[in-house]
């Protein structure tokens, strides 16, 4: 009997990377045609549906941008901790964060001038995540704290530091005693592109195109690449992983955090429990598709943003808006798949699946 | 504060407890082998609603569980396929089959939101037991879920601590070439471990939507995915302070809602944070102790095996 086993290909296949992508949304596209035709949808009108919702003229446009931005920095927060091996699972928590310091910015400074209260809300993001990520990041680098499940367990803790402060004290008094929280002032808000697009999706633009040439084109994003590819190399080499590593992550919490602090005030003008709305896990697959690079990190965004409005604008034809969040975590498993076929192939080799014959001609 | 709440707060302890054990011990095994599921959550949902349609259509509570044992070990695979046999990563792969589980969840259960259920697992009526003060209200008196939760625990020490199977299964998990070379399978244990957390995890979610709060809805599950992780990390991978854990962190959930009954001032929101607040002392208790002795986590936990590449 002939045992398939994976065996690494010489060469990486050519265009791997937007390959794996174009597989993981072909079959992602396939099983949602299967499951729109199971609810008895015409899966070529809610499809169609999809892409004029997303993309179809400068307001969707403007909206599927506006979309990309939390989920392109909270990619990019994956992606920065990523490209020194370490994994943030906590932009989710950092986004929250960001978005309670932004909140308490805008509540501080109502009396102050637009500009001024517009960047402090920001800077109040960037501070907030930064301040989220500080834990995990001295615990690990410190004394070794696997920074996968601190990240993890503080994302449930923001989500309910977020849910306090709307139930109590940030509570609204105008609010009926909804648990709402007050809308920041309208001179706090970001000022408008086009459409409903806000600058929120320059400064976004700008940001990770500035990790991108930190972490690809200076020595200070060589030492991190050398570190995440081989901690032993980079120490033989005389860096200092345990600051490089604290730092990067207080970054990319940083990062998160600004996402934070433009939803704030550039889509949800409040604080609100539903204000990441799972961004910060989306940007784990978004830095996983963009294979960790900062630098891919923007046009996966866009790709989830466009699938995310548009799942939204299925609803009115009677379509579940769980089918979007099917397909995003589709178009990963897809492209994971293809991903590893990029660089193995499966070959049959003779022998029973585990049995002796097998380990005798493995070893 | 009076004897009937107290009592009533240790059953919701031991009930809530039984929900958060069952996924835990899943996520344990599958650990244990050396493949970490952050899929819990979506398991779990996947676990919920199919039980609770199954229950719709057929109205057989046991049948019910058994659909969502075997679609939890189903949602399973898909991650065990992806990591074990393709050697993915494991964070984003288990990240995204919470997305997954949860969206198809959403999905499958539309249609059945806000309908009464079709069957649930009554609670087990313990002959002399039952009728026991205090003891039997809080211990007697509970779904069989909570029973089978205390088999599964019982179950999971003996095969991993007392058979070769399970020594076969934590050499996977701490040192997979050395499990390879001793004769086994590395793939096929680590795929059966994942499978067997899938299932507890559909277990778990049978167990909230057949009995703890007999309805679907939408986000039922409500982050105890997470929680069932957590409590795997604060039980330092080993049944009995699972066990434990899982008392301690269900008294969490149980007491959220009754706070105000008891007239304490304080947020049950704040409370909820405590079993994530826990669980990250006792990480850095670990690490910290790690200097002296090993970790009680398995050696080779999140690192793909791939035979040819040793």
């Amino acid at each position: 009997m002939n045992r398939p086993v994976l065996v690494r290909r010489e060469q990486v296949l050519r265009g791997g990377q937007p390959r794996s992508f174009a597989i993981g949304l072909v079959v992602a596209l396939t099983i949602g045609i299967v499951l729109l035709l199971g609810a008895g949808h015409d899966p070529i009108a809610v499809y169609e549906r999809m892409f004029v919702a997303a993309l179809g003229d400068p307001d969707s446009w403007s909206v599927t941008l506006n979309r990309a931005v939390p989920l392109g920095l909270a990619g990019l927060a994956v992606a920065i901790a990523g490209s020194m091996g370490l994994w943030n699972i906590g932009a989710e928590g950092q986004i929250l964060a960001g978005a309670m310091m932004a909140a308490g910015v805008a509540r501080i400074g109502e009396g102050w001038p637009g500009p001024v209260l517009v960047t402090a809300i920001l800077v109040g993001g960037v501070v907030g995540g930064s301040l989220w990520a500080l834990g995990p990041a001295v615990a690990r680098s410190q004394i070794g704290v696997n920074e996968i499940l601190t990240t993890l367990m503080l994302n449930e803790v923001a989500l309910r530091l977020v849910q306090w402060l709307i139930h109590g004290p940030w509570k609204d008094p105008d609010s009926f005693n909804f648990p709402l929280a007050p809308m920041i002032p309208d001179h706090g808000r970001l000022p408008v592109l086009f459409g409903r697009a806000h600058v929120g999706v320059l400064i976004a633009l700008v940001v990770i195109i500035l990790f991108a040439i930190a972490v690809n084109r200076t020595a200070w994003g060589f030492e991190l690449r050398v570190a995440g590819s081989s901690g032993a190399t980079a120490r033989y080499a005389g860096l200092s992983l345990e600051r490089k590593t604290a730092t990067v992550l207080v970054m990319a919490g940083g990062v998160a955090g600004l996402a934070g602090g433009i939803e704030l005030a550039g889509t949800a003008d409040r604080l609100t429990e539903g204000i990441s709305n799972g961004f910060g896990y989306a940007g784990i697959i978004v830095a996983a598709l963009a294979l960790m690079r900062p630098s891919g990190v923007a046009a996966v965004a866009l790709l989830f943003g466009a699938v995310q409005i548009g799942g939204q604008s299925i609803q009115t034809m009677g379509v579940s808006s769980s089918v979007s969040t099917i397909l995003q975590a589709l178009i990963l498993f897809g492209a994971i798949g293809a991903g590893v076929l990029s660089r193995y192939q499966i070959r049959l080799i003779p022998g029973d699946p585990g049995g002796d014959e097998a380990k005798a001609e493995a070893s | 504060m009076n004897e009937a709440s107290l009592i009533g707060l240790c059953a919701a302890s031991v009930s809530f407890g039984a929900l958060l054990y069952l996924a835990a011990l899943g996520e344990m095994v599958s650990e244990k082998a050396g493949i970490l599921n952050l899929g819990v959550e979506g398991m779990m949902a996947m676990g919920a609603v199919t039980g609770f349609m199954t229950a719709l259509e057929f109205g057989n509570p046991w049948l019910a569980l058994a659909v969502a044992v075997a679609a939890g070990a189903l949602t399973a695979l898909l991650h065990g396929w992806f990591t074990v046999v393709l050697g993915a990563e494991q964070v984003v792969s288990g990240l995204s089959l919470t997305i997954l589980g949860l969206g198809l969840a959403a999905y499958l259960g539309k249609n059945a939101v806000g309908r009464p259920p079709g069957a649930v697992l009554a609670p087990v009526d313990w002959p002399v037991l039952s009728d026991i003060r205090w003891i039997g209200p809080v211990l007697f008196q509970q779904s069989p879920m909570v029973y089978l939760s205390v088999l599964v625990g019982v179950v999971v020490w003996f095969i991993l601590s007392r058979t070769r199977t399970g020594l076969a299964l934590r050499a996977a998990g701490e040192s997979a070439s050395t499990a390879d070379a001793a004769g086994h399978s590395v793939v096929g244990l680590r795929l059966a471990a994942v499978a067997v957390g899938g299932g507890l995890a559909g277990a778990s979610g049978a167990y909230l939507t057949l009995s703890l709060t007999p309805q679907w809805a939408e986000g039922i599950t409500a982050g105890r995915g997470w929680i069932a992780v957590a409590l795997v990390i604060f039980g330092a991978w080993k049944p009995g302070r699972v066990a434990l854990g899982a008392l301690l962190f269900g008294g969490t959930l149980a007491l959220k809602t009754r706070l105000q009954t008891f007239g304490v001032d304080f947020s049950p929101i704040l409370l909820s944070m405590l079993p994530y607040l826990l669980t990250i002392g006792v990480l850095v208790a670990i690490s910290i102790r790690a200097r002296n002795r090993p970790s009680p986590a398995p050696a080779s936990l999140g690192i793909a095996y791939r035979r040819e590449e040793r």
